[in-house]
């Protein structure tokens, strides 16, 4: 069980190779950093909010809403930014794209298909994150934006995150030395 | 008062898709490289003590706070109310959160959904993101996460977000 969860997450990744220190997370955590810092001086103009240069749920939120609004004409709310412009943020699609294109190149695509009662499980478990997610303001990542921002609730998601994954990682700890006893 | 950055707002609003797919596209590919999770860093680090995923979090709020500073002196017009807790107070919502609500409420809003997180992302095996990369490499369970995220954005939008703000004010958190 702890392999397979290891796998999933990646932490079998420490092969060598000449671009080691670009597979490293360190490096995307610096880079995203960076660069999510940059956009927001070179786009602030176009709307708000700040500290808005990467987040995986809010950036989902507005390139759904704001398709839908320009498909059917409703009026989902969205971020300022992507109201503003002429399409909403892309970064999804790009990281989509980019892991697509990635996993092609290292050969690691592959079609891994699940039970309908995983599909209806993770179905349901993202509806829930979003909610979650948009209760807050924000994923991890621009937790940690606004963490870096200067914003102490940021801070205390992201502790009380911490919290939650240590208690969940417990729970699945004891089910699997239950499922071995 | 308005934030301006580098780019006039006629030229921003057609920069804002392109410039956002760039930089999706260098974070697509290089956490489907890295691995990168922001959960499977504290779970790791938590089962196994290690810390290569938890270096990838770490580093991204220390070097946001690195961005946000060097761009703060070089275009100060562009980072509103940088430094959050000092210049708007403690706890207070960052622009776009619904308004009327008192501090405590934020700071519930913080803490609840970042508990729960947690504890839902750490049964599934990652983050958002990582289930998006791993949508991305042909995991469909990660898929019907990220069609339940789509799914879900229309209903906070339509119903959840009014809900919950009347909820909040309802058990005595409005001001």
């Amino acid at each position: 069980m702890y392999t397979h969860m290891s796998d999933q997450s990646g932490s079998e990744h420490t092969g060598q190779s000449h671009r080691d220190w670009m597979r490293h997370p360190a490096f995307l955590g610096a880079l995203i950093g960076i660069l999510a810092a940059f956009t927001q001086a070179l786009l602030i103009s176009a709307g708000g909010p700040v500290a808005y240069g990467f987040c995986v749920a809010c950036h989902t939120r507005d390139l759904v809403n704001g398709l839908t609004n320009i498909v059917a004409g409703t009026h989902l709310a969205l971020a300022p930014i992507s109201a503003n412009a002429v399409l909403p943020v892309m970064s999804i699609v790009g990281v989509l794209i980019g892991g697509y294109i990635a996993a092609k190149k290292s050969k690691e695509h592959k079609i891994r298909k699940g039970t309908n009662l995983e599909y209806a499980i993770y179905f349901l478990a993202g509806v829930i994150v979003l909610q979650l997610a948009m209760i807050f303001g924000g994923c991890p990542y621009r937790a940690a934006l606004r963490t870096g921002y200067g914003d102490l609730s940021a801070l205390a998601f992201i502790i009380s995150m911490a919290a939650g994954v240590i208690v969940g990682a417990y729970i699945m700890l004891k089910w699997a030395e239950r499922e071995e006893a | 008062m308005v934030a301006v950055g580098i780019l006039p707002k006629d030229i921003a609003i057609y920069a804002v898709p392109v410039v956002t797919l760039m930089l999706g596209l260098l974070i697509g590919y290089l956490a489907q490289r890295s691995g990168y999770c922001s959960i499977g860093g504290f779970r790791d680090f938590y089962l196994f003590r290690h810390t290569r995923l938890l270096s990838g979090y770490i580093t991204l709020i220390l070097a946001s706070f690195a961005g946000y500073l060097l761009f703060w002196f070089i275009i100060p017009s562009a980072m509103e109310g940088f430094l959050w807790a000092n210049t708007n107070g403690l706890f207070t919502a960052i622009p776009g959160a619904p308004g009327g609500l008192s501090p405590a409420a934020y700071f519930l809003f913080a803490i609840i959904p970042g508990l729960f997180i947690g504890l839902i992302c750490v049964y599934l095996g990652g983050c958002p993101i990582r289930q998006t990369v791993m949508a991305s490499e042909g995991n469909y369970k990660a898929a019907w996460f990220f069609v339940g995220m789509c799914i879900g954005s229309i209903i906070f939008a339509a119903w959840v977000s009014g809900a919950v703000v009347v909820l909040m004010k309802l058990i005595g958190f409005g001001v």
